[in-house]
């Protein structure tokens, strides 16, 4: 099977020099030695396809309302595509997504329900949602069994003083590869959760730049997939008094990889920026990776910043500690993986969301 | 109901009991008394069987079974329990949910159908109660940042919620105060019957005074050098383990 992408024939097309660049020599589906896709393994096919289960997450339907980009009108990204708002390296996800798939917009303020439904899978746009209303919306997007080699994009524009929450379910995907942007004004909020399993190969790539008095939370969770599964994130801080916070953890098996990159840029004016990035995985046995790649680059003195990771093991004497109660070493270990993960459930406030975010990763739990 | 014939075990190559013999009926409680290092968190942890030990030889009969042949959560559900001298800390896992688990494990094991939440909050409150536990600390996370005295609680409100059959309380008396000692015996007396066998693991002879032992075993270098009845344990206070040892 041939595997290097053909990103050429678009870039024949009427494209800048800056994108041609990016395109020919940032490209991880030819080079797998760039920095930002290091674990990525995109140039490799991983693992057959038949590992995937059949999830049903039909229920989330019934208690959210379906969306749908279609009816909006498409919006002109390509303009866009010189222009790259971040530090370092523009992401070579954006330019080809931005290249190779139109963009469709959603104003989530036309839309008066509290739970809103999409699943990106079924569409072949780039999506960009739009928030600047008060109301208080929970966005769950679903990405399921996609087979899609080409990076595809979501961006969020978040006005100022607004909040949103988004819930990402990636699930029972044989190829997906993601890139999120998130924008927010000053005094915005962003509370992103990307639940992960029974993916063959996934990258997630998470950018967000925050203005004054921003905070953003990225949880993510990562279980029970077979291949590669590859989270990248971007923060960057660009005016005082912002804050972020990303928590991902993994429970990694069945000799599947699990990759955390992070950055978080704090520019010279972004005083009291209040950063914190942990990841924590769980390794069940000894075929299975997890690669952790904590960066920080911090211009302003006045900051706080942490970063941490950790790879451990189910504790053997905790689970003698439950059998000496009687309770059997499957259900120990179940109980110990769920406690594992419960912070990354619990960060979803939405009462009827977390419920139904926990039933979905119990049974996705072996 | 529990009968240790000639047990020698080891550790990584070490020889920690070498022929140990201990016979408790129905209704009996033992104390096992010895020096720190002398084998007596060992031979608890054998009972439970705890892996990596390796019994090099002897037998342990309980309740007509082969207790070896047994994996640890099934001789749990045989109604053998053991209070640690160091309880885990599991973080995340609430202490009632883990109570809940425990005591629905045991019934499911004995083909009871499964504890309904309010018999269990009932039946937990009560006990917490007597044991004076604050039921507010069952909400927490299990001996996670509980004092060493209130993990002790824990074990005995485990305990007296599964009601074994037979009990093994390793040094639960260090590290309580003397009130917490109280209660916690309270705890234990309760559930002494003609039904159910404890032994009962101390260095001191303190504890005794509360609960009141049939017999008293002092242990040295991985074997029982003295049996006798509750005086034994008084003799030992006024003498020591090494006077004893050598009259032994
Ligand atoms: N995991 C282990 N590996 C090696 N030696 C051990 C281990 N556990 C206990 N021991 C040794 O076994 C002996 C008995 O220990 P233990 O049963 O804890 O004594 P006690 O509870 O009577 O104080 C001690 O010498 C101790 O050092
Ligand atoms: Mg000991």
């Amino acid at each position: 099977m041939e595997l290097t992408l053909n990103f050429d024939k678009i870039q024949s097309d009427n494209v800048s020099k800056y994108v041609k660049t990016i395109l020919d020599k940032k490209n991880p589906y030819k080079n797998f030695k760039i920095e930002n896709y290091k674990y990525a393994q995109l140039h490799r096919d991983i693992r057959s396809e038949t590992l995937l289960r059949d999830i049903d997450i039909s229920e989330l339907l019934k208690i959210s309302k379906n969306i749908s980009p279609l009816s909006s009108n498409p919006v002109d990204l390509a303009s866009n595509l010189n222009q790259w708002k971040y530090k370092n390296d523009d992401s070579f996800f954006r330019v080809s997504s931005l290249l190779k798939r139109d963009t469709s917009s959603i104003n989530l303020d036309f839309i008066d329900y509290k739970n809103l439904f999409l699943d990106i899978s079924q569409i072949n746009n780039n999506i960009h949602f739009l928030k600047s209303s008060k109301n208080e919306t929970n966005l769950i997007i679903m990405n399921n069994k996609s087979k899609d080699e080409y990076p595809k994009s979501i961006f969020f524009d978040i006005s100022n003083n607004t909040n949103l929450n988004v819930i990402h379910f990636n699930i029972s995907n044989y190829k997906s590869f993601l890139y999120f942007e998130s924008n927010l004004q000053d005094n915005s909020h962003l509370n992103f959760v990307s639940f992960q399993s029974d993916n063959i190969h996934t990258r997630n790539e998470f950018y967000a730049s925050l203005n004054l008095e921003c905070n953003f939370d990225l949880f993510g969770l990562n279980i029970n997939n077979y291949g590669v599964n590859d989270n990248y994130s971007f923060i960057q801080h660009l005016k005082p008094s912002s804050s972020s916070r990303e928590i991902f953890k993994s429970i990694v098996e069945k000799g599947a990889i699990t990759n955390f990159q992070g950055k978080i840029y704090v520019d010279s004016i972004a005083q009291k920026t209040d950063g914190y990035q942990m990841s924590r995985s769980l390794l069940l046995d000894d075929i299975s990776k997890a690669n952790n790649k904590p960066e920080l680059e911090i211009y302003a003195d006045d900051v706080k910043c942490s970063h941490g990771s950790t790879v451990s093991k189910l504790d053997e004497d905790q689970i003698y500690y439950f059998k000496s109660r009687g309770i059997d070493s499957e259900m120990a270990k179940k109980i110990l993986k769920k406690a594992f993960i419960a912070e990354i459930i619990d960060s979803i406030k939405d009462d009827n969301l977390c419920d139904y975010s926990n039933k979905i990763i119990e049974s996705l739990l072996t | 109901m529990l009968e240790i014939k000639n047990l020698h075990v080891s550790i990584e190559e070490k020889k920690i009991i070498k022929g140990l013999n201990l016979s408790i009926n129905k209704g009996e409680v033992h104390a096992l008394m010895g020096p720190n290092g002398s084998g007596k968190s060992t031979l608890s942890y054998v009972l439970s069987g705890k892996d990596k030990y390796e019994i090099d030889d002897g037998t342990i009969e309980y309740n007509e079974k082969n207790l070896l042949d047994l994996d640890v959560d099934e001789r749990a559900n045989e109604g053998l329990f053991l209070a640690f001298q160091y309880p885990m800390e599991i973080p995340g896992v609430q202490t009632s949910f883990f109570l809940k688990t425990a005591i629905n494990s045991k019934r499911k094991y004995l083909g009871q159908s499964e504890m309904d939440a309010l018999e269990f909050a009932k039946l937990m409150k009560l006990k917490a109660e007597e044991l004076n536990i604050n039921t507010e600390m069952l909400k927490r996370d299990l001996n996670v940042n509980y004092s060493g005295g209130e993990k002790k609680k824990q074990e005995i409100l485990q305990m007296s919620m599964l009601s074994p059959k037979m009990a093994i309380l390793d040094e639960t008396d260090s590290g309580l105060d003397i009130d917490a000692l109280r209660i916690v015996s309270e705890g234990v007396n309760k559930l002494r019957s003609n039904e159910n066998s404890f032994l009962v693991i101390t260095h001191y002879q303190r504890l005794l005074n509360y609960i009141k032992p049939d017999f008293v075993h002092i242990i040295a270098d991985g074997r029982i050098v003295k049996s006798g009845d509750y005086s034994l344990a008084l003799e030992l206070e006024e003498k020591g383990y090494e006077e004893i040892s050598k009259s032994a």
